[in-house]
């Protein structure tokens, strides 16, 4: 009864592995099948003739590359930006006690919590405004810039709320004996606390990374012309574009989520820690 | 002691040459730090947020893009319209169930999950783990097209898979946001499932043993013992669940090729509609500062529930 039961809870454990993996299997299977194995009336649960096919149609698709070099523009700079930014209030809150700290991170909270919706409508009629007051000098909506703005308002509470939490994860008394063997205080930071968070900035840049390269409510809002699209705009448009073609479609979302999924299960464990730190430890 | 003053040191990061005088902290050097952070976050959220309830007593529309003269304060006009807008109260009686069927399933099989996983070979976990990550690093615009091509009418694999023939899942709303459950289902469970594991493994073996030891049966031992122990973990877990299902947008606007049909539509989908396609911006802030309020709620919750927890540390 006992084995039985260990046995089911096993068959159980298995079932659940496959479920969760079978779409991901699905879109990479999908990927290398010939469109006539795509679409036939048995569906064939492992490509029989597989191809590359569907892959060399995205790859060899200009509008791909432009949309790979905009988000790869808009990402980058939007993690740099935020990480510089973030970086010093992470110091801040997390080494000095001062007056309105409290309300800063009970603010940074609460930002973490508002919806695109409320935030993309003013965002796209500021920008608009700013552009025609610039008498169209300066390229924000339907531009990476006016991207990069807008996707800094998820970036930015997220890359403090967790930097704090690396930051504070080395303990002071380690920049203070450094002092005491001799260091300035700037050394000691330099020398000594920099380096334990060196892994914390590589983990958050990485999030932040994700975030920005997923990023599709604000970016569908904002964009409009298919040369600034970016890769998620660019997938999304394939099946009204080209008329539902389902393998260069997986094929495409195949490329788009490999590095993603590359970098994420290499942070992984910080992420899960993270989005609930607040409730254990920041 | 709160999460929001942890112990911050009293006295860090002393200028050089400054220790005869200090003891006490120099005011100046937080500031300076923290100073570009909220200029920034001041100028993404602080004005727009400002600037979205504003917008939402103005007419804001097509005509006011294309002219100089500044839109028109219409005071309450845009909420009364809300208001009496049966639309607009279907849609948001759709986005409290579906936020509520969606919270519900994922948090049930979600802990399910983690106590399963506690109960398998250490292979089998290996396996589950892997499946989850995985799931979990797809972007959810791509999981929404895979979901849109397993259930796709002529040739998806599940309507093979259910002997189901020819069936469209999107003629009828009820079934096309059931596809989009199972999406956010499938989207949001690795994060419940390793997280809930993940404090399932910090409950003390030795509470769980006295408690054997005293008698207490399985059932007994998880509700004494166990759902106490990882209680702050999933009261965090479930109020996420709720702020993301509230403002579920990817899955549904994807789903239905970017333009969700008015049975389809969910607060922040009728928002986003109203603004983008009817360019209907002070009508739309309005539907969205509504969102905001409505989804206050949990939010106050929710941080209420992080202060404490911080307390109890």
């Amino acid at each position: 009864m006992r084995r039985l039961s260990r046995f089911g809870y096993a068959a159980l454990g298995l079932l659940a592995a496959a479920v969760w993996a079978f779409p991901v299997y699905w879109m990479v299977a999908t990927a290398f099948k010939p469109g006539r194995d795509m679409y036939s009336a048995t569906p064939q649960l492992v490509p029989l003739h597989p191809t590359g096919q569907n892959f060399s149609s995205v790859l060899g698709d200009e509008t791909f590359w432009q949309a790979a070099g905009n988000t790869l523009l808009a990402t980058v700079l939007t993690v740099v930006l935020a990480m510089i930014v973030a970086f010093g209030a992470a110091v801040a809150v997390a080494r000095f006690r001062f007056g309105g700290r409290r309300s800063f991170l009970l603010g940074i909270l609460i930002m973490k919590m508002v919806p695109s919706i409320a935030l993309v409508i003013p965002i796209f009629l500021t920008l608009t405004e700013i552009q025609e007051a610039s008498l169209g000098t300066l390229q924000l909506t339907d531009a990476v810039p006016g991207l990069v703005i807008a996707y800094l308002a998820f970036a930015l509470p997220f890359a403090v709320w967790a930097l704090r939490g690396f930051v504070m994860g080395v303990p002071p008394e380690l920049e203070e004996a450094a002092m005491i063997d001799g260091c300035s205080q700037v050394q000691a930071f330099w020398r000594v606390t920099l380096p334990l968070i060196v892994p914390g900035l590589v983990a958050t840049s990485i999030f932040t990374m994700i975030l920005a390269w997923n990023e599709y409510l604000i970016t569908y809002f904002l964009i409009s012309s298919p040369e600034q699209y970016t890769l998620p705009l660019w997938l999304t448009h394939f099946v009204t574009t080209e008329g539902a073609s389902f393998g260069p479609l997986m094929a495409g979302a195949t490329i788009i989520a490999t590095p993603v999924a590359i970098f994420f299960m290499f942070v992984q464990r910080n992420l899960a820690r993270g989005l609930t730190a607040g409730a254990v430890r920041g | 002691m709160s999460i929001l003053d942890e112990p911050a040191v009293a006295q860090p990061l002393r200028a050089p040459g400054s220790a005869p005088v200090s003891r006490r902290p120099r005011p100046r050097l937080p500031y300076l730090l923290i100073l570009p952070a909220i200029v920034v976050l001041v100028a993404v959220i602080g004005f727009p947020l400002i600037r979205v309830v504003i917008l939402s007593f103005q007419e804001w529309g097509l005509a006011q893009i294309f002219s100089d003269a500044s839109p028109p304060f219409v005071g309450l006009d845009n909420y009364s319209r809300i208001l009496s807008d049966p639309v607009f109260w279907t849609v948001v009686v759709r986005t409290l169930v579906l936020t509520a069927i969606m919270v519900s399933v994922s948090m049930v099989v979600g802990v399910g999950l983690a106590l399963l996983m506690e109960r398998v070979p250490a292979w089998v976990r290996g396996c589950i783990t892997f499946s989850l990550v995985m799931a979990w690093a797809v972007p959810t615009f791509v999981s929404t097209q895979i979901f849109a091509w397993m259930t796709e009418q002529n040739f998806g694999i599940l309507n093979y898979v259910l002997g189901l023939g020819q069936h469209n899942w999107y003629t009828d709303s009820r079934q096309g946001l059931t596809v989009a459950t199972l999406i956010v289902v499938w989207g949001a469970v690795p994060f419940i499932s390793i997280t809930t594991y993940a404090a399932l493994t910090q409950v003390p073996a030795e509470l769980v043993e006295a408690a054997r030891l005293d008698g207490a049966g399985g059932r007994q031992v998880f509700f004494g013992v166990t759902l106490p122990s990882i209680r702050p973990v999933l009261v965090i877990v479930t109020a996420l669940s709720v702020i993301w299902d509230f403002s579920v947008f990817n899955q549904i606007w994807i789903l239905r090729n970017g333009a969700p049909s008015p049975d389809y539509q969910t607060l922040a989908i009728y928002a986003y509609t109203q603004a983008y396609q009817g360019h209907e911006y002070g009508y739309a802030s309005a539907v969205a500062v509504v969102t905001v309020l409505l989804l206050l709620a949990v939010m106050v919750f929710y941080i209420r529930q992080l202060v404490q927890i911080g307390d109890a540390e």
